[in-house]
């Protein structure tokens, strides 16, 4: 009966292959709060080799396998149940070659996202995909959800910046997706692979794009008295045809959370909403957009506009935004994010109706989100400990996802499907749609053996993640 | 204060930890140790070894305290859990015993210096390496890692006190006063330098983080006391100390006595009067100008930047003094010495020091590091190559200063 666990063993070195029960409870939960699951194993390869042969031994036991990088995602992505092993790629951490000529850095998937920016810079180059968890997530995390970041409203996300990848398929073959020119002949495999969710296929190593670092680069603080006005100022200034790095907005609770986190920014308490707004490029073109960008925040009643004056402050303003998330635990004992995107337009009323929401609820909901690109991400807060409220708590996100999709939306921007939010993919897509996309995982992998549950809703199969508490 | 149960999974604190980087195993993550933490309460089945073992491996460099957005102190509260509830990890009793024989009094201090003296002569480093296979790889670390030694007595013996009027309590530490007593000389000179007066109490003891952390917070709080009087009567402003661990764990005093305590206020008193001496000089030197420096790039004690957020203040010492600083990489990341983690943990302790003396970038010939744990554990991976030093920064910029003719030069006391 521990057949495979001898062989994963064998294969690994024990050491590298945990059953330990306290172990796996380590493993049970990701960045998503409401279930966890306990795996039957959690293995550590290190090489391609090693991973290829793992899903080789798991597919001969007919075991499940559910790959994790940090654990950081937002939708359940990484969290397994009992009849699943979860490969976990911490030791495969090596940024292999950086190729600056030609502007390409070779990794593999437990390469921390921040990493690869830092060891790009040194030759002016960096990796633009920047989710907000990018001190802790890794690459091949990133490949599996397509994440995006503050700075994909110019840049893009994740599809965007990986060129080449390597994978391991569910049949234990190996395959190499893409190529380095960026522009493959035939099916677009690498573009299905990323974004499925690790339901396809698992990235051991990784070919992506590096950026030169933009000449000249401003960063805003625009401190609104009034959210309705701030999403606006947002709309006006893509409509004028400016594109910035980034647009972010948070809203009063947000701010109240993150200035008492880890890195304050100091702003006046009685703010509605602040837009944290990055332009760069080209020094002339910056100075044209920042005109722009200044005449329509004046116009829209900003209260006060602050420029960064150094790389120290602008770093604090972006660590202060980027672990909003996580503030999230100052005010509340746990919170679930949405991630459904809008058309930027009626961000006003969207952010109106996720007021309206919470009331009916009787949950208060933070606002912190990429304001440029109409993604959500409204920060519902519970105590996991009121069975109750984590009924309404689910209640009020899978309102605010329909809102979504009824004003031409979508469920998700970045986080992924996961097992969160599986029910409203029936909602997103019609049921031919659904067919299809089942027959694309029925071809990749038909004894569903990779990352089961997730991603596409399937009828009749009876998952056993926990819900918690 | 906020507790495990307020982790919000987010997992920011994993990149931040030193245990998690060279092990890659949640359990040994920040997030993965609350975990444990609530498992260890819930569930007696969970009290094994291994549980023990991935908790216990914690180093308390706290820096998943900096990086961690809902703050958690998770460092206090593995800290805490070793105390409260897990005396078997607590490392060896005899230790703890040794330590407080040899630290916790100016004669077992002298004690300490001396045999560390007798161990770089001719004769005590063959018996050494005569035993080395007998000693703990610790130990043979730490003996790699000892400075040049030139004094034969206790600095805060040789530190004269400028007498009434004196603005600061200058504290000297254990380890410090004992085998780095000439960075003490070199903090005080600075120190006047910068128009301070100074007060050495004799009878200064411990600051008691190696017994805190190791789980024997009655020790601490005897030396705590001890402490906490002489800087009353000294009439001090400023108690002044140049190890970062020391610091740290006098910025504390107030959490060793329980709240209603009559020590509660006199400790908080105490703490709020501590600064480093790179804090205290980092911006009230004369600026030196200097062509011939030699690269500086500087490693951050966690007891620096993660438990008082120094970082910034030793730059602009070493700035100050003329030299040129390249950063390293990671250099906020814990270098294994962790108080005694290098004695109780010593393969964890050497990945670590590994991990950190490979980020020394090739053209720098110092490594500034404001803490004695950190000095020894880095120079014992130095010895080889013999180009490369690590050196306290309050001694780098003595130099400076020296060179300038602004600090004399002492004779060598014996």
């Amino acid at each position: 009966m521990t057949g495979w666990l001898d062989q994963l063993r064998q294969a690994l070195g024990s050491e590298h292959v945990l059953t330990h029960p306290i172990a796996l409870t380590a493993y049970a939960q990701d960045g998503y709060t409401l279930a966890s699951g306990r795996p039957a194993a959690v293995v550590l390869p290190a090489s391609s080799a090693e991973v290829q042969t793992v899903v080789q031994i798991l597919a001969a036991a007919d075991k499940a396998i559910v790959p994790r990088g940090a654990g950081t995602s937002l939708s359940g992505g990484a969290i397994a149940d009992s009849n699943s092993v979860i490969l976990h790629f911490s030791r495969m951490n090596q940024i292999h070659a950086i190729d600056w000529h030609n502007r390409v850095a070779e990794v593999d998937p437990g390469v921390v996202n921040q990493d690869i920016s830092r060891a790009l810079a040194p030759g002016g180059l960096f990796y633009a995909p920047d989710p907000s968890s990018q001190q802790a997530c890794t690459i091949g995390g990133n490949f599996a959800e397509n994440s995006g970041g503050p700075h994909c409203l110019k840049y893009g996300v994740t599809l965007n910046h990986i060129l080449m990848a390597d994978v391991v398929l569910p049949d234990g073959t190996t395959a190499r997706l893409g190529n380095l020119a960026g522009e493959p002949d035939g099916p677009d495999w690498l573009g299905l692979l990323i974004g499925s969710e690790g339901t396809l296929g698992i990235a051991t190593r990784l070919w992506l794009r590096a950026l030169p670092i933009p000449p000249a680069s401003r960063t805003f603080l625009a401190l609104f008295d009034s959210v309705e006005e701030a999403s606006r100022a947002v709309s006006d200034i893509i409509a004028a045809g400016v594109i910035p790095a980034a647009m972010e907005m948070m809203d009063k609770l947000a701010i109240h959370a993150v200035e008492q986190g880890a890195y304050p920014v100091g702003y006046p308490e009685d703010l509605e909403a602040v837009l944290l707004i990055e332009l760069d490029g080209e020094p002339a073109v910056v100075d044209a957009d920042r005109r722009v960008v200044h005449g329509i925040l004046a116009a829209r009643q900003v209260r006060a506009l602050r420029e960064a004056e150094s790389l120290e402050e602008r770093t604090l303003w972006w660590a202060n935004r980027k672990t909003a998330f996580g503030a999230m635990g100052l005010i509340s004992p746990r919170y679930y994010v949405q991630d459904g995107v809008i058309p930027r337009h009626v961000l006003p009323e969207a952010l109106d109706t996720i007021g309206r929401i919470g009331e009916r609820f009787r949950i208060r909901i933070a606002n912190v989100f990429h304001a440029g690109d109409g993604n959500l991400h409204p920060l519902l807060l519970y105590n996991h400990q009121d069975p109750d409220e984590v009924a309404r708590v689910k209640e009020a996100g899978s309102e605010i996802l329909a809102y979504c999709i009824r004003v031409g939306g979508s469920i998700s921007g970045e986080h992924g499907i996961g097992i969160e939010k599986l029910q409203e993919m029936a909602w997103q897509f019609a049921p031919q749609d659904l067919l299809a996309q089942r027959s694309v995982k029925q071809a990749f992998d038909p004894g569903g053996r990779f990352n089961p549950g997730k991603l596409l809703p399937t009828p009749g199969r009876c998952i056993d993640f926990r819900p918690v508490p | 204060m906020a507790n495990w149960e307020d982790c919000v999974h987010c997992g920011l604190c994993l990149s931040a930890c030193p245990t998690y980087q060279v092990t890659g195993l949640e359990m040994e993550s920040p997030r993965g140790r609350l975990v444990l933490l609530n498992q260890w309460r819930e569930q007696p089945e969970a009290h094994d070894v291994e549980t023990r073992g991935w908790l216990d491996d914690c180093l308390d460099c706290r820096a998943c305290e900096s990086v961690c957005p809902s703050n958690i102190p998770t460092g206090h509260l593995v800290e805490a859990w070793r105390s409260q509830e897990a005396p078997e990890a607590r490392p060896p009793r005899s230790l703890i015993q040794v330590l407080e024989l040899l630290l916790g009094s100016p004669r077992g201090l002298a004690w300490f210096r001396r045999m560390a003296r007798w161990s770089q002569t001719r004769w005590g480093d063959w018996m050494v390496r005569q035993t080395a296979r007998w000693l703990p790889p610790g130990a043979r670390s730490v003996k790699a890692g000892l400075p040049a030694l030139h004094s034969r007595g206790l600095s805060r013996r040789r530190l004269d006190s400028d007498g009434t009027g004196s603005d600061i309590f200058f504290f000297v530490g254990c380890v410090m006063d004992a085998l780095y007593s000439e960075t003490n000389e070199h903090a005080a000179d600075l120190l006047r330098l910068a128009g301070h007066r100074l007060t050495i109490p004799q009878g200064q003891r411990c600051c008691g983080a190696v017994h805190r952390h190791s789980g024997s917070p009655e020790t601490a709080r005897h030396w705590a006391e001890a402490n906490i009087a002489l800087f009353e009567q000294s009439g001090a402003e400023v108690v002044a100390v140049d190890a970062a661990g020391c610091g740290a764990a006098l910025k504390e005093y107030a959490s060793l006595f329980p709240p209603d305590s009559p020590w509660q206020e006199r400790a908080q008193h105490f703490q709020n009067a501590v600064q480093d001496v790179v804090q205290l000089l980092a911006d009230s030197l004369p600026p030196l100008s200097r062509q011939d420096a030699n690269p500086v790039t500087v490693h951050d004690p966690c007891h620096h930047v993660h438990a008082q957020g120094i970082a910034k203040e030793t730059r602009s010492l070493l700035g100050r003094a003329g030299y040129a600083v390249t950063e390293m990489r990671e250099s906020t990341l814990c270098c294994g010495s962790a108080g005694i983690y290098n004695l109780t943990h010593p393969d964890k302790s050497q990945a670590l020091l590994t991990r950190k003396l490979a980020q020394i970038p090739d053209d720098a010939t110092y490594v500034a590091a404001a803490n004695p744990g950190c000095l020894m554990h880095m120079q014992s991976g130095l010895s080889a190559q013999s180009h490369k030093q690590v050196v306290h920064p309050v001694d780098l910029a003595w130099q400076a200063y020296r060179d300038a003719g602004l600090c004399a030069t002492r004779s060598v006391t014996s």
